[in-house]
């Protein structure tokens, strides 16, 4: 099964292109479902597809070092939900959220993997609820590009977005991070 | 030609005086217009909270002060704890009797007291009996027991079984109560110091011939608080000769070693405001100089117990400073920095020095250099109109302002900035370590700022009065 055009375009990074392009991505992508706790990305992989989800909650989380009774160890620590609105996902999360959740009415992950060829995932992804989801390569959205350069104006500017934003908190938690550090190390 | 110039000059010496003249009657001028000026009356209306508070204090009468003395005695002595409960079980007993054996306890005072004073002229009424009863409860209680009177209706004698196993308790505590007292006042020595006294007082660690001029200073001004602890190792009595002539100041002396945790913790370091650290000079001779890392240590071992308490510390030597920095002193008084300034001020601008001297040497009594607390009316408001407040309502000079800066913290550093994952990643992580947030807050002064600079609720006026 594919999805709507319409399906594609609630999706923010292809949400300025025009619906008769949208057609042509839902042409590539082919609809999935899965069960809750099904890991779509893991930390560290590298991987060429696009993840649109159409309905259901994920939670991004990464490996991090924490301090622990017995000394330093690995943890992985959850960062952030992402939930589609329209549809809301079919059940309630398996677990309650500790962390922030962030609603769209649908929404794509592994973006980088429209830029980059082989991108690193930066941190593991899996289905909190029951997920319909589409899965893009980046080899068909290539060739879609190559045929049509207006979508590829359209979707790069809001990766690039994207990726400034980043880039911004990214650049905020370095500084953080260093003063915290200064000031640890001179108590 | 010569007598017209003279005349010139003298006329125009005497145009400049003229003219001065008319400025200086025109500052006059606007000085009483200033005064006239609705906004300047209502400046001179404000009143000082604390005025306002004392008056609250003073009509609110004698009855709670005694009250809240009896309160504390109660909670601290256990004498007086349990001689309540036994004056409160007698009168009970005594007004339960009294109900109950009505009719005997009045036959009886009529059959004792044939012939002498009662309270019922001819017949004896219920004060006689009620006082016969209390005389029967305190024998019975006081386990006496002369056995002039003893109740004689079942009820009467259930109560009296009851009131004696109660009593039996009672007295027991009572004179344990007693005996305690007598071997603490043997101990005295030895006795802690009254725990509620101690709050926001000032703790002065070390001791050598600048401590009578500081507390001499405190005793003058009236509104800094006069409990204060001494902890050296000199002798009491060279301390008592010095701090015996102080009258408004309420000294306690403990003669243990600073450094020690245990020493600070019963002079209540935790609740203290100011902890002074001074070169100590006990037990040394003339020619010794201190040991100044006794400071750092004390510095230490006090910021350990309560971190916010305010440690000021004295240093001679000012390689000591980074040590006392790392140890979170709040402020650092070097005399060695000043004395260069002073030195050289008297070269290149003659009078300073002796202003310094007049200003801080010879402070009397409400005069000087002061920090006093800017009325909460005025907060918000510009400099020039809080130096006209002071200007016009009490003859003061405002030279600048006292500014308590809570120190750098590392919350407000980071802000909204970075992801909330990261920023509470670094404060969970810090916390877990013991490390605080925010560093400990301390005093900077702005001195003469410009009229428009606006102050707030940290900060503190200091005037010249």
């Amino acid at each position: 099964m594919k999805p709507t055009p319409e399906q594609i375009k609630k999706i923010n990074h292809f949400s300025q292109v025009k619906l008769e392009n949208c057609q042509k991505i839902a042409d590539v992508v082919d609809l999935q479902s899965c069960e809750p706790g099904t890991h779509l990305f893991k930390e560290g992989d590298r991987g060429d597809t696009m993840i649109l989800v159409f309905q259901g909650q994920v939670e991004v989380s990464k490996e991090m070092m924490v301090k622990t009774s017995s000394g330093f160890a690995t943890s992985r620590k959850s960062i952030i939900r992402l939930e589609t609105t329209d549809p809301k996902p079919e059940s309630k999360p398996e677990t309650e959220s500790t962390v922030f959740v962030v609603e769209a009415p649908a929404f794509g992950i592994g973006e980088f993997s429209l830029v980059l060829d082989n991108a690193i995932r930066t941190a593991h992804v899996h289905s909190t609820t029951s997920l319909k989801y589409g899965v893009l390569k980046l080899e068909d959205f290539t060739k879609i590009v190559k045929e049509n350069p207006g979508i590829g104006g359209n979707v790069y500017f809001e990766v690039a977005k994207a990726a400034v934003n980043n880039l911004a908190t990214v650049s905020g938690d370095v500084s953080n991070l260093t003063q915290a550090f200064f000031y640890a190390l001179s108590r | 030609m010569k007598s017209n110039s003279n005349n010139h000059d003298i006329e125009s010496s005497d145009i400049k005086d003229i003219k001065l003249n008319e400025v200086l009657n025109a500052n006059k001028n606007l000085y009483d217009k200033l005064n006239k000026i609705p906004e300047i009356e209502a400046i001179q209306s404000i009143e000082v909270e604390e005025e306002i508070s004392e008056f609250i204090q003073d009509s609110s009468g004698w009855f709670s002060i005694i009250l809240s003395r009896f309160k504390s005695s109660y909670s601290e002595n256990e004498l007086i704890r349990y001689a309540v409960w036994s004056l409160i079980l007698i009168i009970i007993s005594t007004s339960a009797l009294t109900v109950v054996e009505y009719d005997m306890f009045r036959d009886s005072v009529a059959g004792h007291a044939e012939g002498s004073f009662i309270f019922g002229g001819d017949e004896p009424n219920w004060v006689d009996t009620f006082f016969h009863t209390f005389w029967w409860a305190i024998v019975t209680f006081t386990t006496v027991g002369y056995g002039d009177v003893s109740p004689v209706t079942h009820l009467g004698k259930f109560l009296t079984i009851i009131i004696m196993l109660l009593n039996f308790g009672v007295v027991t505590l009572l004179g344990g109560a007693v005996a305690s007292v007598l071997v603490a006042q043997k101990l005295k020595g030895d006795e802690n110091l009254d725990e509620n006294k101690f709050n926001k007082h000032l703790i002065i660690a070390g001791w050598n011939s600048t401590v009578p001029n500081i507390l001499k200073i405190i005793e003058d001004n009236k509104d800094a608080n006069p409990i204060i602890i001494l902890v050296n190792e000199t002798e009491a009595e060279t301390v008592q000769r010095h701090i015996g002539n102080f009258e408004r100041l309420d000294i306690t002396h403990i003669s243990e070693n600073c450094t020690q945790e245990s020493v600070l913790k019963k002079a209540f370091l935790d609740k203290a405001d100011t902890l002074m650290i001074l070169p100590d000079s006990s037990g040394l001779l003339p020619h010794e100089e201190p040991a100044e890392d006794k400071a750092v240590l004390t510095c230490l071992t006090a910021k350990s117990i309560s971190e916010s308490c305010n440690v000021v510390v004295h240093v001679i030597n000012s390689d000591n400073v980074s040590h006392l920095q790392r140890a979170n002193a709040n402020e650092i008084v070097i005399p060695q920095e000043h004395v260069p300034h002073l030195l050289a001020k008297h070269v290149t601008d003659p009078g300073v020095p002796q202003f310094f001297d007049d200003l801080i040497v010879q402070e009397e009594r409400d005069q000087g250099l002061q920090e006093v607390a800017i009325p909460k009316a005025l907060g918000g408001q510009t400099h020039n109109k809080i130096s006209a407040f002071y200007k016009f309502k009490y003859g003061w000079l405002l030279v600048g302002y006292a500014i308590r800066k809570s120190g750098f913290s590392l919350d407000d550093q980071m802000g909204e900035s970075g992801s909330p994952l990261i920023r509470n990643m670094i404060k969970e992580q810090l916390d877990g370590a013991g490390v605080s947030l925010t560093s400990d807050e301390h005093v900077v002064v702005e001195i003469n700022p410009p009229d428009s600079y606006v102050i707030d609720e940290k900060h503190r006026a200091l005037v010249l009065r």
